[in-house]
């Protein structure tokens, strides 16, 4: 059997990129995703509603019970919640949204792509609570840089110290909402920008630019937002040295005598045949549970787990469903192309940036935007029926606007964990995991305190305000999962190094959200690439000198 | 699940289309044939309906039969959805085919949500039991009235209501994802092709 230099367990943002870089470096890699392949090409382009046979909302019930969180235009891209279940307690949500296909979430992400600060970093030594992560902005800032030139990032520079800028292409222009909300802002003192999207506006290593369609999260036809599939894997693939397995259901890490590990087990996802990668490097990109369930499943007590906190400090982002309402300025206004570029503006989080003021600790940021989207939700509980309301849905249309939590930090708490289920199995018979997770008294007073903030921005706009209820989502719902697998300086308090290397099994790396030590207040993918660069810039200079 | 693998619109298909996009803007010989497609300043402002990439819908209700409903619980079906989005200046449920779509919706509602089905077995029931189907115009309309008239005062109360709010909520979702709702009607402008986006354009909305 072949070994491999290194073999990569899931295709998404991190696995993508270990991919890429690692071949690059003259590793000879498998690269093994447990969903089906995809080519954008082929498989993604723009379908309106009526194409499709439910008009995008699903057979009734099949999205719920099957593809939670998707539509009929993306479903395909998401898991089969039948064939991979996993349990929490009863009154303790978690929604966990997956994708199991190739690039995984990269195919239909928010492409939101942030930098954190030592104002995150650093924020246990600010106000006493948890840790700080093992690594300071400056550690990280150049892999930012290297991510950002790669995947390519449309921002404006603010020159904020809560919200670093980066290496990025140019901004794209505001929509009508947006504008007023900006304009809102800036009467309210608030920072304000346009949210910093993966998506490009010029053309960079032979992607093209956005052409504004707004079906990102159906997947890109062109490639012009990064997704593994249109950026790291043509690259990965080009130096030949990539071996693509698709279909392949990774159960278990191997380990040798010598406490190294030794290769994975796999499980054929159509054949179910049970088979076996050697490599002399072993790196999960799964997404951070899904890497977390496998150190569990692969050793009694978990792998790499002399700590003892695999598992353990679940984290998603504070999250809910902010401020909806008219815009009087757009009430009647011609129909523009409104969610063409699907962006957004950005409000940076400007809590607790130097004094603890709030009776609350950490920060949040809000998103707003609005306008023409697709389909007009507000018309389903509108009163009224004929052609009056007709009339009145068109002259709303435009107007429609939103104000939303766009990641308010959720604290680390080692009580929120995931275990092994000790019943349930996936379709594989691989055990799933138990999800506990429950929002804590800070997450809920930061919430309400963004609420409050949210309906300022609302009403500064001049915004009717449709539902005023301040409704947090329940944890997971945000897809910012993090943590279950820390980094730290100590062995005995995380399970990760700062390279995302296992302190206690020199050749196993873990890349993605599993390492984050807190949330922050940013979108955590450039973060969880960011590290992974660095962790294989670590690895392959670790792998020349033999000291892995 | 009914899925159209083989639809084809008049020319070209979407696929093909962004796919000779994706390659036209990856070579230089092909910002020439980039520069001819609409940009910003063709497609902001004005108010008419313009061009529209929204292709044809493809003809899935010619020769529809209901599957769910009976002949004559369709016809009430027709009236009632017809009285909550007429033909007006715009095209109405009939023209957005909203009694087929909900029909085809039940009856593949079987397999994961049996649930919705004899509700909506009850909203059938119901207009039968008042006749709907054999009231003139001005009755059907006042008799909608009166159902509806709950959602504007919370202080009357209808036995029609939960009907109303079921077949509206259901209409609503259906008009508005048809060609007819989304590109006739509202005159939605995304899924387009082009260079650059749109912005505001609006120096009044630079000041709140």
């Amino acid at each position: 059997m072949e070994t491999f230099d290194a073999v990569i367990v899931g295709s998404g943002a991190c696995g993508g990129w270990a991919a890429m870089e690692l071949a690059r470096s003259g590793f000879r890699v498998a690269l093994v995703e447990a969903g089906s392949s995809v080519n954008p090409a082929h498989d993604f382009h723009h379908r309106w509603p009526y194409e499709l046979p439910f008009h995008g909302q699903g057979q009734p019930g099949l999205l719920r019970k099957r593809y939670r969180g998707s539509t009929e235009f993306n479903y395909r891209l998401m898991i089969d919640d039948i064939e991979n279940p996993y349990t929490t307690p009863d009154g303790m949500p978690f929604r966990w949204s997956r994708s199991r296909v190739l690039g995984g979430r990269t195919l239909h992400w928010g492409r939101v792509s942030d930098r954190m600060s030592d104002l995150e970093f650093h924020a246990a030594s600010r106000d006493g609570y948890g840790d700080d992560w093992p690594v300071s902005y400056r550690d990280v800032a150049p892999y930012y840089s290297r991510v950002e030139r790669f995947i390519g990032v449309s921002a404006r520079a603010e020159n904020l110290p809560q919200f670093p800028d980066g290496d990025f292409l140019p901004a794209m222009p505001l929509n009508c909402a947006e504008t007023i909300f900006s304009a809102a802002c800036g009467k309210l003192g608030f920072p304000v920008t346009q949210r910093r999207v993966a998506q490009l506006t010029r053309m960079l290593n032979n992607r093209p630019p956005c052409h504004y369609c707004g079906n990102c999260i159906n997947g890109c036809d062109v490639g012009a937002m990064f997704s593994t599939v249109s950026s790291t894997l043509p690259e990965a693939l080009r130096t030949g040295r990539v071996t693509l397995m698709c279909d392949t259901v990774v159960s278990a890490i191997l380990m040798n005598a010598e406490n190294r590990a030794r290769g994975v087990r796999f499980i054929g996802r159509y054949n179910k045949q049970e088979g076996e990668i050697g490599a002399r490097t072993v790196i999960l990109a799964a997404s951070s549970l899904e890497n977390t369930r496998l150190m569990l499943n692969s050793q009694r007590g978990g792998l790499a787990n002399s700590s003892g906190v695999l598992g353990h400090y679940l984290m998603d982002q504070v999250s809910g469903a902010g401020v909806s309402g008219f815009l009087p300025a757009l009430k009647g206004a011609a129909i523009r192309n409104d969610d063409g570029k699907s962006s957004g503006l950005y409000i940076p989080n400007f809590i607790n940036l130097g004094k603890q003021k709030e009776t609350f600790i950490r920060g949040y940021a809000m998103s707003a935007s609005g306008g023409a989207a697709q389909f007009p939700r507000f018309a389903v509980n509108h009163a009224g029926y004929g052609s009056s309301y007709k009339r009145e849905i068109k002259r709303l249309y435009p107007a429609f606007a939103r104000v939303w939590m766009s990641g308010g930090e959720m604290l680390a708490r080692r009580e929120n964990f995931v275990e092994i289920d000790p019943e349930v199995k996936d379709a594989w018979g691989i055990p799933v995991l138990r999800i506990h997770a429950t929002h804590s008294d800070n997450d809920k007073r930061l919430y309400a305190h963004f609420h409050e903030r949210a309906r300022e921005v609302f009403h500064a706009a001049g915004g009717e305000e449709l539902d005023a209820k301040a409704a947090m989502a329940p944890p997971g719902s945000l897809i910012h999962e993090v943590g279950t697998c820390r980094m730290g300086a100590d062995p005995k308090t995380s399970v990760l190094n700062s390279y995302c290397q296992t302190h206690d099994v020199a050749n196993l790396f873990v890349f993605g959200g599993g390492c984050f030590v807190s949330t922050g207040d940013k979108h955590p993918t450039l973060t969880m690439m960011a590290l992974a660069a660095r962790g294989c810039d670590f690895l392959t200079d670790k792998a020349r000198k033999g000291e892995l | 699940m009914e899925v159209d693998e083989n639809r084809e619109s008049d020319s070209m298909t979407r696929r093909d289309a962004a796919w000779m996009i994706a390659r036209a803007l990856a070579t230089p010989a092909g910002l020439a044939l980039a520069s001819g497609w609409p940009g910003a300043a063709q497609n902001a402002g004005g108010g008419a309906m313009r061009h529209s990439n929204a292709p044809p819908e493809r003809d899935r209700w010619k020769d529809y039969r209901p599957k769910f409903f009976t002949i004559a619980q369709f016809g009430a079906l027709r009236m009632f959805t017809q009285v909550l989005i007429p033909t007006d200046e715009t095209p109405g449920a009939r023209e957005a085919h909203v009694p087929e779509f909900i029909d085809f919706v039940l009856n593949a509602a079987a397999e994961y949500a049996p649930e919705m089905q004899p509700q909506w077995q009850k909203a059938a029931d119901y207009l039968d039991s008042v006749g709907f189907a054999g009231m003139n115009a001005a009755n059907q309309e006042a008799l909608v009235a009166e159902m509806a008239a709950p959602e504007t005062d919370p202080n009357k109360t209808h036995a029609g209501f939960p009907f109303y709010r079921l077949m509206k909520e259901m209409t609503v979702r259906a008009y508005y994802t048809s060609r007819a709702g989304l590109v006739e009607n509202l005159g939605y402008q995304g899924y387009a092709y082009l260079t650059e986006f749109p912005g505001c354009n609006h120096p009044e909305h630079h000041k709140v």
